[in-house]
């Protein structure tokens, strides 16, 4: 009898599902499709071709993908190779609490291309993707000049506090803040750009209103004292990495894909302005795809002359993470987390480590998100080459996953049996 | 501040004059000139050292709009040569001085650039010069400095288009001006059928009297292509044969993807056909059977489990014949038996089919028989539609009822240099197999 089987059908989103398929004629070949809308109706979808084996079955655990959206054996390829109907738009979970990503899973008999209304699939599963477990609390925050969402682990803790930073363009991305409340951490999905009556543009990063932030994590019933984490990606890992120098309070840093200086707009804290690196428009690169590559854009943080832009990594009492893609097309990003590396080691200070992923790109998320290439930026007219080999950008992105949470453990929950 | 910043102020100082306001000029020459030839774009009269960008943009006969642009930084006398200077970033970056045409993007991305009508109109483009003061984050905030408009034609004056519609040839031909008889070549092009022009109406600007032939999808031929009948093309042959502005003996076929399975054919069943041009092509049938004279040959077998589908979505089928090997022997074509002489053509970064594979298949095929009658020109990062040159990149496109999102590969510099380069050698190998020399006479 055919089957086709997902477990679990309900899970986390950086939970892997376990397909398989039995009950085919041996060696048959089939088509294993998944399709999701966001919340905004965008439909996303992805292929595979599959061969039975002798006994008629399908184990993607096992059997390797013959075409279609990847190749070889993938367990997890239908969702991280989900791909948009419309070009350059990304997939973001905004409800992580009441909601789930729904996942339609079809299987046909033949090699099947296209959508067609009358060929019908021989079995389908839906699973049930979710960014936020049981007994997680989201709750708003409007504290003084801070503004973002706090998740809470459920029980009484207290627990390691993080503040999660995402990139300059605005809003406020959740999904990685509320994941990482179900694993254990207290974390404060901080916006800093056009968020509700935050600044519609980034004219400056104030560290105080970050420091606002670390302290109002600190002075929570629930958060762990004396220290707090930071995970960060892209303009979000620059402004962490500076957090990391300059307040006490931040005792683990992750810097995802950042910039090792001071870019674009003045960092300010107190008394202290760090001016900018200049950054030459003019050494954009379009992509055949029409997206930018901002790649060559940014200035060289080792000419002399930029040299009081750089971030004082000596300085960072805490441990630092730096996480890499090397197919970044948005940001030199290994060179940036080289260079910091080998400044804290000509100050003779250890509390650095980097991960250099091949293949990944700029936006290194939870695993088994989709693989997004390049997409449409608020305030820009065209779309951003991120980069990344599907493939190698999703195994990046599963075994980052596992460091992230290994070194907030590490560093975090190290401070608490200090006492 | 940037060095060249500091060096525009100490060059200021000294040579006060520079800094005085000069009519900022644009130039391109030829300004009107056949789409292969090359254009030579200045500016004049900036600021020493400054940044500046150039755009171009083009509208299709459709509405489709083509952009590109490229940065340049001023010389110290405030010049920018394409000729000489290089591109710091932008649609391409280096020394490209057609850059801004072969690198021209269209709007949606799955569109081809094709001129229909070859005779009328050229194709207009729009260069513009902005003293840019690029912000990373928005469009160029100063005004368009200069502008001009190239007009790119697809024929040279005098050449003359004779409609085809004799028998049940379908197609356009196109004779070079001037008395005289002139070697024939019959274009085609592949599975996105109907009649395009563009190449043969070139090709007979450059002396070649050239029959662009359609095979389905056009007038009265057939609307789906279901079977190749070789013996049409036979007819189309013979039928430049005996065209008065015509010389004999041989005829050239000019040929891509679908259209080089059939010249292949043609080749090796047709004795007069005596110089075959071979982009990117099958060496076997593929997808439909072809026949001739009562003799079948079947599609080579595929795996469709093995096409891929890449990371913008984009169907790619480079893959589909891996696993087709000696079964597949009554789909291969007797090219050993052909009289004139191949030159394949191979874009190394073709995705739609796997044209480096395929030409070395039908060298072997040749040279297990003993034959040497071929060249090969294989070009690294070119893709699968190899046209004349400075045409942009079209990466991706549909073909109606068969699928929206081909790949068809390449990447943009060298795909635009293997352009520029197959062109002049497919001329030169028309010339050396279709002319009679005085001493080949005898």
């Amino acid at each position: 009898m055919l089957q086709l089987t997902a477990t679990p059908a309900s899970a986390l989103a950086d939970d892997p599902v376990h397909i398989r398929v039995t009950g085919l004629p041996p060696f048959q070949v089939v088509t294993l499709k998944a399709s999701l809308k966001d919340e905004k109706g965008n439909l996303f979808q992805s292929k595979a071709f599959y061969k039975a084996n002798g006994a008629g079955q399908v184990d993607l655990e096992q059997t390797p993908a013959l075409g279609g959206d990847y190749v070889g054996v993938h367990p997890m390829g239908l969702f991280w190779s989900l791909k948009p109907e419309k070009a350059f738009q990304r997939l973001l979970k905004q409800d992580v609490m009441h909601s789930p990503f729904w996942v339609t899973l079809d299987l046909y008999d033949s090699i099947c291309f296209h959508d067609s209304p009358t060929v019908q699939p021989w079995a389908s599963q839906m699973v049930q993707r979710w960014f936020s477990g049981p007994g997680v609390q989201r709750k708003q925050i409007r504290e003084g000049r801070v503004r973002g969402a706090l998740f809470l682990p459920p029980g009484e803790g207290p627990f390691p506090g993080v503040i999660d930073l995402f990139g300059g363009f605005g809003n406020l991305i959740e999904f990685r803040a509320s994941l990482l409340a179900t694993r254990g951490f207290a974390v404060l999905a901080l916006a800093y750009v056009a968020y509700e009556d935050l600044p519609d543009k980034l004219l400056e990063v104030d560290l105080e209103y970050f420091e606002e932030a670390a302290n109002l994590l600190l002075a929570h019933p629930k958060i762990q004292k004396p220290g707090i984490g930071v995970i960060s990606l892209s303009k979000g890992a620059e402004i962490a990495l500076a957090m990391a120098c300059y307040l006490k309070q931040v005792v683990a840093t992750i810097c995802i894909n950042g910039f090792n200086a001071v870019s674009n707009v003045p960092l300010r804290y107190r008394d202290l302005v760090v001016t900018p690196i200049r950054s030459g428009g003019e050494r954009m690169q379009v992509h055949i795809s029409g997206a930018v590559c901002y790649r060559h854009c940014h200035g060289d943080p080792r000419d002399q002359l930029n040299r009081q832009s750089v971030l004082p990594v000596e300085n960072a009492q805490g441990w630092i993470l730096f996480i890499v893609g090397e197919d970044d097309e948005c940001i030199n990003s290994k060179a940036y987390a080289e260079q910091a590396m080998d400044q804290l080691q000509s100050h003779g200070r250890s509390c650095g480590r980097i991960l250099v992923y091949p293949g990944a790109g700029h936006l290194i998320e939870p695993p088994y998100a989709p693989l997004c290439f390049a997409s449409w930026v608020r305030g820009f007219s065209w779309p951003f080459l991120w980069g990344g080999v599907p493939a190698a950008h999703a195994a990046a992105e599963e075994h980052a996953w596992g460091e992230i949470q290994k070194f907030f453990r590490q560093h975090l929950i190290q401070t608490r049996c200090k006492l | 501040m940037l060095i060249q910043e500091v060096l525009l102020k100490i060059f200021l100082k000294n040579h006060p004059q520079c800094g005085t306001a000069k009519m900022i000029q644009l130039t391109a020459t030829p300004v009107t000139a056949l789409v292969d030839e090359p254009v030579h774009i200045r500016a004049t009269g900036l600021t020493p050292f400054q940044v500046v960008s150039l755009q171009a943009s083009l509208k299709d006969e459709k509405g489709n709009m083509f952009y590109s642009r490229a940065y340049y930084r001023a010389n110290e006398i405030g010049e920018v040569d394409l000729e000489h200077d290089s591109s710091l970033g932008g649609d391409y970056v280096g020394r490209h001085p057609m850059g801004l045409i072969w690198s021209l993007k269209p709007e949606n991305l799955l569109t081809r650039l094709m001129k229909k009508d070859v005779m009328n109109s050229p194709f207009q483009v729009h260069l513009k010069l902005y003293d840019s003061d690029i912000l990373l984050d928005n469009k160029p905030t100063t005004a368009l400095k200069a502008s001009l408009t190239l007009e790119r034609w697809y024929v040279a004056p005098g050449v003359t288009r004779i409609l085809v519609q004799e028998g049940r040839l379908r197609g356009a031909l196109f004779l070079p001006p001037g008395e005289g008889r002139f070697p024939g070549v019959i274009d085609l092009f592949g599975a996105v059928g109907g009649l395009i022009e563009f190449r043969a109406s070139l090709l007979a600007s450059h002396g070649f009297a050239s029959l662009a032939l359609a095979y389905y999808g056009y007038e009265d031929l057939p609307p789906r292509l279901e079977i190749i009948d070789l013996e049409y093309f036979e007819e189309a042959v013979n039928f430049l044969l005996r065209h008065p502005k015509v010389c004999g003996p041989g005829i050239g076929v000019v040929s891509i993807c679908k259209g080089a399975e059939i010249g292949l054919s043609m080749a090796a069943h047709l004795k007069q056909i005596t110089a075959t041009v071979l982009i990117n092509g099958p060496t076997f049938t593929v997808g439909i059977p072809q026949v001739y004279r009562g003799h079948v040959y079947q599609p080579a077998p595929f795996s469709a489990q093995l096409v891929t589908i890449n990371s913008l979505g984009l169907v790619e089928l480079n893959h589909l014949f891996e696993e087709t090997g000696a079964e597949a022997s009554q789909s291969f074509f007797p090219i050993e038996k052909a009289q004139g002489h191949f030159l394949f053509i191979v874009g190394e970064e073709d995705k739609n089919i796997n044209s480096k594979r395929n030409a070395a298949l039908a060298i072997e095929q040749l040279r297990r028989n003993g034959k040497n009658n071929w060249t090969l020109l294989s070009y690294p990062g070119a893709g699968h539609l190899i046209e004349p040159p400075y045409s942009p990149l079209c990466l991706a496109s549909g073909i109606r009822t068969i699928c929206s999102a081909f790949h068809w590969g390449g990447e943009v510099i060298p795909h635009a240099a293997a352009q520029e380069h197959a062109w002049k050698e497919i001329q030169k190998f028309l010339r050396k197999h279709l002319i009679p020399t005085a001493t080949s006479k005898l």
